[in-house]
């Protein structure tokens, strides 16, 4: 213990200008405090394997159940599509009515207020659309006569409301000739009105589960703290600001997040690769008009970095209450 | 070729004035316990010091207000011309880098090396890299250490353990080293090591502050001693006129 012992800062003017070199860099040390927790705290991470996959299991099923229920709502959604959006009202006529009387409801019914167009279809032209549709062909080959009455398509109006349409629809019903009225705008619109609701608790259900996440983040960046409060005890006697110490909780509450927000956008794809085979037999079902909708990339991508920010954001909450008491 | 522009803080200027100034101190804790009571005395720079008395005689809360983990009941501190009453809690980490301070159980972290330890109060004040490296080495070669670099803690024995903490403690070249029963847990050999040690930072101008109760160990490296008495100073003998 003999080596020479250097002088306090401000005693020597040479150690007065090192430092004024060393020193004056707080933008590099805070940098190089930064790469340093962020690979420090991931190496913290990975120390306690077990612990670290729990809570980003439990973070990942947390935020891919919304992502999940949106992709199955955009899918319904889509289902809708295929199946017709148009709210036009199909008025099949009595078997047997000449095409005379069909031509006058369809012009007796062209006139009302209410109604955009009527399109009259013929039992012949119902056929020919039958006879596209797989499965069907070979069935119509059977039949002696064609047993499809006229069809009037009764597109009402845009903008009114479910209300007058189904008055529209009770109208129709009345026409003396016509057998039944198919409405095919109410079913669309209760649909629609469902995935309103849909949306609504798939954005409840979203905030909920991301608010879960934070407090698991939160939580787990508690107890490390408490795990480590003597090491923060002392980095700070040592001079430590509370930035300084609160750094790589912070971080691992982005790793947290980031990781979790992987795995949910994962589960998502699996989930997603996995209604492929229903949806395709599906889809020939319809002539091939349904089409699976996937979680767009930018959604994929902004799921991990939300998630991010949740973490850190739950990190930044806890750490800094700790600190508080600790200081 | 410009001058070296000086940072050295005012009081440098002020040679031979008080670094530490204790003025009419009291502490009461929130249980009623009056740790110190109208405590005054100062310390000059480059001086060395020792803070002793019965156990529960304030000599660690002395070192705690000026550490400011604690803060004063009634009167004023001034440490390096610096009223600590001004200290708001961000300006706390500034001051405690310019502090070094050395514990009985030696506070070091466990999981790390012996020069990570070290190197924490550079690290923390934002030393390059370069520099931490140079500094580090001479702190551990003053305190006997500069092979034990790349081990823990845990391999080393508590005197060694104590060396770390010293080494950590001087290798920001602190203005002031403060040390709470430093030879507490050490053989009397040993114990008269580190107190030759804290005596070697006085000899290049660092003020030292040793709060212990070994009074042989006091005797012998015959320095100034304050002496506490339930929270009161009791005596103030200075370095000639200890026996």
């Amino acid at each position: 213990m003999n080596a020479p012992i250097e002088k306090p800062e401000a005693e020597s003017s040479e150690a007065v200008e090192r430092s004024h070199h060393t020193r004056a860099r707080p933008f590099a040390s805070w940098r190089e405090h930064h790469v340093w927790s962020a690979v420090a705290s991931l190496r913290r991470l990975g120390s306690r394997p077990f612990g670290t996959l729990l809570t980003v299991a439990v973070m990942g099923l947390a935020l891919a159940l919304p992502l999940t229920f949106y992709l199955l709502l955009g899918n319904v959604q889509h289902l809708g599509d295929a199946l017709g959006r148009n709210p036009a009202i199909s008025v099949f006529l009595q078997p047997g009515q000449p095409g005379s009387v069909a031509q006058l409801l369809a012009k007796q019914v062209g006139e009302r207020n209410d109604v955009a167009t009527v399109t009259l279809k013929t039992p012949q032209q119902g056929m020919d659309e039958l006879a596209k549709m797989q499965g069907f062909s070979d069935a119509l080959h059977v039949l002696d006569d064609n047993p499809l009455p006229y069809v009037l398509q009764v597109q009402p109006k845009d903008g009114l409301d479910a209300a007058t349409i189904d008055r529209l629809a009770t109208d129709l019903r009345g026409l003396h000739g016509v057998d039944t009225v198919q409405d095919s705008g109410s079913w669309r619109q209760r649909l629609d009105a469902l995935l309103g609701v849909g949306d609504r608790i798939v954005l409840l259900l979203a905030g909920l589960l991301a608010l879960a996440a934070l407090l698991v983040v939160g939580n787990t960046v508690r107890v490390d703290i408490a795990s480590r409060a003597e090491e923060i005890g002392v980095l700070m006697l040592v001079g430590a600001s509370r930035a300084f110490v609160r750094r790589p909780y912070l971080y691992a509450g982005i790793w947290y997040g980031l990781f979790s927000g992987v795995l949910a956008v994962l589960l998502a794809l699996l989930v997603e690769w996995s209604l492929l085979g229903p949806v395709a037999q599906l889809s020939q079902a319809y002539a091939g008009k349904l089409r699976i909708g996937g979680l767009p990339p930018s959604l994929l991508l902004a799921v991990p970095l939300a998630a991010a920010v949740l973490g850190w954001l739950g990190a930044r909450l806890v750490s800094a209450w700790q600190l508080r008491r600790a200081a | 070729m410009r001058a070296p522009v000086s940072l050295a803080p005012v009081w440098t200027e002020l040679r031979g004035h008080a670094v530490i100034r204790f003025d009419q101190v009291s502490k009461r804790y929130e249980n009623g316990h009056e740790a110190l009571s109208q405590l005054s005395f100062e310390v000059k720079e480059g001086e060395m010091a020792f803070v002793t008395g019965h156990s529960g005689a304030g000599k660690s809360t002395l070192l705690k207000l000026l550490a400011l983990i604690e803060r004063p009941s009634h009167g004023h501190i001034v440490l390096d011309g610096q009223p600590l009453a001004k200290i708001h809690r961000g300006g706390i980490p500034k001051l405690r880098r310019r502090i070094g301070m050395v514990f009985q159980d030696h506070r070091l972290l466990m999981d790390r090396t012996v020069f990570a330890n070290v190197e924490l109060p550079l690290v923390i004040g934002g030393v390059a890299p370069v520099e931490r490296r140079r500094r580090v080495r001479a702190a551990l070669e003053k305190v006997g250490l500069l092979d034990y670099e790349r081990q823990l803690p845990d391999s080393l024995s508590t005197g060694e353990q104590q060396r770390v903490g010293i080494a950590r403690a001087i290798v920001g070249r602190p203005t002031l080293l403060i040390a709470d029963e430093p030879t507490g847990n050490l053989d009397p050999q040993l114990a008269v090591e580190i107190m030759e040690l804290f005596a070697e930072f006085q000899q290049v101008g660092t003020t030292v502050l040793v709060a212990s109760h070994d009074l042989p160990l006091i005797k012998r490296i015959r320095k100034r001693v304050v002496v506490l008495d339930h929270g009161r100073l009791v005596a103030d003998v200075a370095a000639e006129e200890v026996l």
